[in-house]
């Protein structure tokens, strides 16, 4: 039994690594202490997530208290988030602080699709979570999550910089709980972009996503001329076990109306 | 774009429940001051009518004469209207009159003659109403009149750019039209596949079209042309500007507004009076008090309620702490844009400005959409420890504003950055229509707490800062000085913080207390008709203005009589200041640009509307 210090925390070290260590990894007896065997998920979610920089990205009241939170009493350096990135190709979190109107979708959308990925988006407030306040005014869309996946939402109309920040360790928790086997990005091929709404009188029904799809990818492949060379961009068919849903769901309505009340 | 008809959602009260005289017209003014004597005089026939009501002059007057009335109004040596304060507009198809469907409401205000004059200007029907335009006498009517045509319907005939201004250009209808709904949330759930709208829903997305880029008039492909915004770190939020480049030399600029434009008139219409109060947080966040102060001053002056004096009194601790509080953050990030030391100034500023926050939170839970004011006084009285904690604060603050001079005033570079830039004459600053720090960079004499006292500001000595350079710094050390002053006013109205009630004690108006609900029959009925009906406003009209941090916060409502406002309309300080932003601009770099958005001290929230 060993009695300094030093040869205790060698010999605990030891131990921890030998639950590990297979017989083919030969560690050397100087380098036992200062080795420690993990596996890459964690070390790289660990990494990830220490060091996530949010889109510098303001939109309403909400983006003032990011700002309180991102100075001095908040201090957001405490998560390694203090360096916020004006562009979105240098940026991870995306953090939508405040009310999304009709007119600023687009902007938002197309913000998001050049963010590389891994990309995280979290929805601060009620406006951006479900329209809050204005939802029943002509300009203001009823959630963000709508148009891009959201992650984590915050509530509170404007959250404190304490609810931001609940809601950042909760995203970090996300990114820890992620596998590299197992992630979108990176699968094969390149990531489909999301499309940029345009300015209606109305907002789509999330139900339509097939149809909107076919529809926005047919639009592109007619107009932009590389896109429609590469052919990736093809109009999608409704499959055919779609149609047949919509056909029996019609069926029963149609039904449902010719029955009395 | 596919016309897919917003589903109506009746908020009105069952008619058969309205008293029979609602809606009704708002009454015509009545007497006359030596004003509107002289209108009258000069204009004979074309003046409707003319005289006061509610304390304010107004005249109305026929549409062929609204140019040579402001003419006279501005250059006339006994009226001297030298601004044009606010444009907004009546549509009155759901009030029981049948010809003159839109009025046109102008704000003018004589600066050296401390006079305030509504003009109200009935147009003709027709498919394109149309007004004259004022923006050959007050060139700041451009904005407001852009923003009547976009959100209005009206025409202005001789307007220099007749844009949209906040809604998008293929917009199919003008939102603030009675006959327009309000919006209406999507249902998903009651939808089948079976409904026509689920036919054409969907198809309004659609790929962004890569359009030939369109140019703002005035401007040429022969320079550059530079994109900043909506999404930029230093545009304060979602601005987008337009800028034209000559090498790095600005030549002009078209600023794009409405990317987070709310919509909150229309929604205030669609609301009871008192529920209006928490929306007008939202408009400018950083004002939050100071909006609440302005909705709730137009609106008792429709009622003619009495305010107690302790009310009062602690309407004006929250509102000059919150000038405060928002002149700290347009210092911080004013800084943080333009000058070396950015971020620890940002980071000193939070600092006290966190305290300020700590007070408000104290008195009503909240940070920033605090909510606090009431129509009839305020919504609870301060805690105990608020007196303790508001004297720590006087102590450190003076102090605080020292530090933060002596980092920047003398500094080479931020002397460097805003000396010369943005410059702005006094003639320029009233033609147009600035207020607030912008006017008095400018070597105008004004405030609104001084010169129109409001909330007791009469009993309070404290100065208004001046300065006459009308350049960026000039409006920096204004702002400085501002908040010092603002410390007095705090400090004398702690000292005279009277006892007694904090709201008013009419029970038409304000909820009566708790306890008294157990005990008396009339105050559960009372408490009951206020929380589902709401109060009844007189019929009339009224324009409010106070000095918030930016400059005149005015909000001008007509009241047909019935719980909700009729008309709602905001004048907000930013939006009318952010139009000097392409005076400010023109001839200087791209980076003063940076330079003038802060010193404007822009709030999107309520440029934006």
């Amino acid at each position: 039994m060993t009695t300094t210090p030093v040869a205790q925390f060698s010999e605990l070290k030891r131990e921890q690594l030998n639950r590990y260590l297979h017989d083919r990894i030969q560690v050397p007896e100087e380098l036992q202490a200062n080795v420690m065997v993990t596996t890459l998920d964690k070390i790289y979610n660990w990494s990830r997530k220490s060091s996530m920089w949010p889109l510098l990205f303001g939109l309403a009241c909400c983006a003032i208290e990011m700002i309180a939170t991102a100075a001095s009493r908040y201090d957001l350096a405490r998560f390694g988030m203090e360096v916020m990135r004006p562009s979105p190709r240098q940026s991870d979190l995306m953090i939508v602080s405040g009310t999304v109107t009709k007119k600023m979708v687009p902007a938002i959308v197309r913000i998001y699709n050049q963010m590389a990925e891994p990309r995280y988006v979290l929805s601060m407030g009620a406006c951006a979570t479900g329209g809050g306040p204005f939802k029943e005014g002509y300009t203001v869309v009823s959630g963000i999550d709508k148009y891009i996946p959201v992650d984590v939402y915050v509530p509170g109309c404007p959250p404190t910089p304490e609810a931001l920040l609940y809601g950042l360790i909760k995203l970090h928790e996300k990114v820890e709980r992620q596998s590299i086997t197992t992630v979108p990005w990176y699968r094969k091929g390149a990531s489909e972009a999301v499309p940029v709404p345009v300015l209606g009188p109305d907002i789509f029904d999330p139900r339509k996503v097939q149809v909107i799809k076919e529809y926005t990818l047919g639009a592109a492949a007619a107009t932009r001329g590389a896109a429609a060379a590469t052919g990736r961009l093809q109009p999608q068919p409704i499959p055919e076990d779609v149609k047949a849903r919509i056909r029996a769901a019609q069926a029963k309505y149609r039904a449902m109306k010719k029955q009395p009340a | 774009m596919l016309d897919v008809a917003p589903r109506v959602r009746k908020y009105e009260i069952l008619p058969s429940l309205q008293p029979p005289g609602i809606p009704a017209v708002a009454p015509l003014p009545t007497g006359e001051s030596e004003d509107t004597r002289r209108i009258a005089e000069r204009f004979g026939e074309a003046v409707l009518a003319a005289g006061l009501h509610h304390g304010q002059q107004v005249v109305y007057i026929k549409p062929e004469q609204l140019v040579a009335l402001a003419e006279f109004a501005k250059t006339d040596p006994h009226l001297r209207y030298e601004t044009l304060i606010d444009v907004s507009a009546v549509d009155r198809s759901e009030l029981p009159v049948s010809d003159h469907r839109f009025h046109t409401v102008y704000q003018l205000r004589s600066y050296s003659r401390k006079q305030h004059l509504m003009i109200v200007c009935p147009l003709e029907d027709g498919d394109e109403p149309t007004a004259p335009s004022l923006t050959g006498v007050y060139s700041g009517a451009n904005w407001p009149e852009r923003e009547v045509w976009d959100l209005m319907g009206i025409r202005f005939a001789g307007h220099p750019d007749p844009r949209r201004i906040l809604m998008p250009e293929n917009w199919p209808n003008h939102p603030l039209q009675k006959q327009v709904p309000l919006g209406g949330e999507e249902v998903p759930f009651t939808l089948t596949w079976e409904d026509p709208e689920f036919e054409s829903l969907g198809k309004q997305i659609l790929e962004a079209k890569s359009a030939p880029p369109k140019l703002p008039p005035g401007m040429s492909l022969e320079n550059m042309i530079i994109n900043l915004g909506p999404h930029h770190p230093s545009t304060h939020g979602v601005l987008r500007l337009v800028v034209e480049l000559d090498g790095e030399t600005v030549v002009n600029v078209d600023a794009d507004l409405g990317y987070l434009h709310s919509g909150f008139e229309k929604t205030g219409e669609n609301k009871r009076y008192k529920d209006f109060v928490y929306y007008t947080d939202r408009m400018d966040y950083l004002t939050a008090m100071s909006n609440n102060l302005g909705y709730c001053l137009a609106v008792e002056k429709l009622l003619g309620v009495e305010i107690p004096p302790r009310a009062q009194v602690l309407r004006v601790i929250m509102a000059e702490l919150q000038r405060i509080a928002s002149h700290l953050f347009w210092l911080s990030t004013h800084v943080l844009d333009v000058s070396g030391t950015g971020m620890s100034l940002l980071m000193y500023a939070t600092r006290e400005r966190e305290r300020i926050l700590d007070l408000f939170e104290m008195v009503c839970g909240a940070r920033l959409t605090v909510g606090y004011m009431r129509i009839g006084g305020v919504s609870r009285d301060i805690p105990p420890a608020f007196l303790p904690h508001l004297e720590e604060f006087l102590k450190i603050m003076p102090e605080q504003i020292d530090d933060y001079e002596r980092m920047l005033t003398h500094g080479p570079l931020w002397s460097e950055r805003l000396i010369g830039i943005g410059k702005i004459t006094r003639e320029e600053a009233l033609d147009m229509g600035l207020t607030g720090p912008m006017l008095r960079g400018s070597g105008v004499d004004w405030d609104l707490r001084r010169d129109a006292p409001y909330s007791g500001y009469e009993n309070y000595d404290f100065k208004v800062p001046v300065a006459n350079e009308g350049d960026c710094y000039a409006r920096y050390l204004v702002r400085m000085e501002e908040m010092r002053q603002s410390l007095r006013i705090i400090r004398q109205a702690v000292d005279n913080l009277p006892d007694g009630p904090y709201r008013a004690e009419d029970r038409k108006i304000t909820p009566p207390p708790r306890a008294e609900l157990d005990i008396s029959m009339e105050a559960l009925i009372h408490h009951f008709k206020l929380m589902t009906e709401g109060f009844h406003v007189p019929p009339g009209m009224a324009y409010q203005g106070i000095e918030s941090s930016k400059g005149e916060l005015g909000f001008f409502i007509y009241s047909d009589g019935s719980a909700r406002p009729y008309r709602l309309h905001v004048r907000g300080p930013s939006f009318n200041n952010l139009y000097a932003i392409s005076k400010m601009s023109k001839g200087h770099m791209l980076s003063d640009v940076i330079t003038n958005i802060g010193s404007i001290d822009i709030v999107l929230g309520e440029v934006d509307r």
